[in-house]
């Protein structure tokens, strides 16, 4: 893309892509620390994600105020509006991302405490590596712009409900053999919820990302494959 | 009541709408310079349609066209065909004091005459129209009103057009142009020697004056054009480069030229 006649505004628009890579990064740094701390009860670790979650925080407050600065000031038009806005919008997932990820963190002690936990981690062992490829690769899809992959990506989230949902009759399972799992399963159920939910932020920041590359929309009728609304509440 | 427009932007394009004016092939020479190239162009009815471009790209010229207002200058000619309502306004059988009464033109810089606020108006329907005192005031009265400049000079209407500030005197060209009851008002550049608060009250013109008349705007401003119009067409280098509606081309044009416009990053 050729630079704009006025420097400063390229300068405005990569300070704005370089807070959506470095939210990128952290969330997937934070979603990748909370799943490990949760499989190997590490509470250090777990702290580690809550106060990052705090940085998180911390930089979409600073792309919201450069974001609405460079609209005040520039009046961007066509790509540039639709990266000025799609970047509001894809640093709002990325920051629930970052809360997700803090809320997992959180429920480490809970988890480790009880009875045999790792036992009950495998599968959301494997969820939680689908999901932090999908996190990962959302960002990476948008800084090189393809289009194509970032349409795929989405679509690929399909496997994490369906992972979801094997994942909660497992853990269903676990509690109905042993009512001493009850808690640990609960938990894991929240994390395994939370990771879900993951997925469905990172659904959005792929639509929002090939929106700002193509200037059109995605079809609104993904595959939806998250069986467990009909058989349990809303987490 | 402005009329609502889809926010599909896979809508149909405007251009099938009723066509008040149709360009069909035109090129315009400024002698042997060609400064219009081939445009094909349907402005549809009581719709405000805005050219942009760079300096120089035939946005002016297009303009100029529409009402043959060239033709007080030597040299200028043009060819192809500008219909409206079906009818080609080129033609040589055309009386040019009736298309200018049909199409009526406000330009950049506020042009009031040296005469009162009253006058000003009443000048042109004398041209056209026989009519009494009484109906000349109402005439006078409702353009006023038409261009939201009654309330401000309604007591001082002997005073000279040329008293009044640059906004009030670029209304009172509006009023002027109303007032002969045209079918189409061309508007080059209107708001660019203005401050913003009269840039917004002649933009909000603008937006009432669309439910009667078809008008076509000339703008610099691209904000204007993206906030006024209902169609906007980018021209360069003579050339039509992209029509179609305003939102699509503000928010994810066709070309990369008009991309790069609007977006700052031109030559």
């Amino acid at each position: 893309m050729a630079e704009h006649t006025v420097a400063s505004f390229d300068e405005d628009l990569r300070q704005i892509s370089r807070l959506i890579n470095d939210m990128g990064d952290l969330a997937g740094s934070m979603v990748g620390a909370s799943t490990k701390a949760l499989l190997e009860s590490d509470n250090a670790l777990a702290q580690r994600v809550v106060s990052d979650d705090a940085i998180m925080d911390a930089r979409q407050r600073e792309l919201d105020d450069r974001a609405i600065t460079l609209i005040a000031k520039r009046q961007p038009m066509a790509d540039d509006l639709r990266n000025v806005v799609g970047s509001i919008r894809m640093a709002g997932d990325l920051e629930r991302i970052g809360d997700l990820a803090k809320n997992i963190a959180k429920r480490v002690g809970s988890v480790g405490v009880s009875a045999a936990p790792r036992d009950l981690t495998h599968s959301i062992d494997s969820m939680a590596q689908m999901v932090l490829i999908q996190v990962q690769g959302v960002i990476q899809e948008y800084t090189v712009g393809d289009a194509t992959a970032l349409a795929k990506l989405r679509n690929d989230d399909e496997r994490i409900d369906v992972k979801y949902t094997s994942v909660f009759r497992e853990l269903l399972t676990y509690m109905m053999e042993d009512p001493r799992n009850i808690t640990a399963c609960t938990h894991l159920l929240f994390c395994a919820k939370n990771l879900e939910r993951i997925g469905d932020h990172v659904t959005n920041i792929a639509e929002n990302a090939y929106y700002v590359l193509t200037g059109t929309q995605l079809p609104a009728n993904r595959p939806k494959q998250d069986e467990t609304a009909m058989s349990a509440p809303a987490a | 009541m402005k009329p609502m427009l889809s926010t599909d932007l896979n809508a149909p394009d405007a251009t099938v709408e009723k066509a008040k004016i149709e360009v069909k092939n035109l090129n315009f020479y400024y002698g042997q310079s060609k400064a219009l190239k081939d445009i094909n162009l349907s402005l549809p009815e009581r719709s405000v349609t805005a050219f942009i471009g760079p300096s120089g790209c035939g946005k002016s010229t297009l303009l100029r066209v529409l009402n043959r207002i060239y033709e007080l200058y030597p040299k200028q000619s043009a060819e192809g065909q500008v219909l409206l309502d079906g009818k080609n306004i080129l033609d040589r059988s055309q009386d040019l004091n009736l298309l200018r009464t049909k199409i009526g033109m406000v330009f950049q810089k506020p042009t009031p005459f040296p005469m009162s606020i009253y006058e000003n108006i009443a000048f042109g329907v004398r041209l056209y129209e026989k009519i009494s005192k009484a109906e000349m005031d109402n005439r006078v009265e409702s353009a006023l009103k038409r261009a939201a400049l009654w309330s401000e000079v309604k007591d001082k209407l002997n005073a000279s057009g040329q008293s009044l500030s640059g906004g009030q005197q670029q209304r009172l060209c509006i009023a002027r142009t109303v007032a002969v009851k045209p079918e189409v008002i061309l508007l080059d550049e209107p708001a660019s020697a203005l401050d913003p608060l009269s840039t917004a009250k002649i933009e909000e013109l603008i937006d009432e004056l669309q439910a009667d008349y078809t008008i076509v705007i000339v703008t610099h401003n691209m904000q204007q054009a993206a906030r006024v119009s209902r169609q906007t067409a980018f021209m360069y280098l003579g050339e039509l480069v992209e029509f179609d509606r305003t939102e699509k081309i503000f928010t994810s044009p066709r070309e990369k030229r008009t991309q790069d416009y609007i977006t700052g990053r031109f030559g």
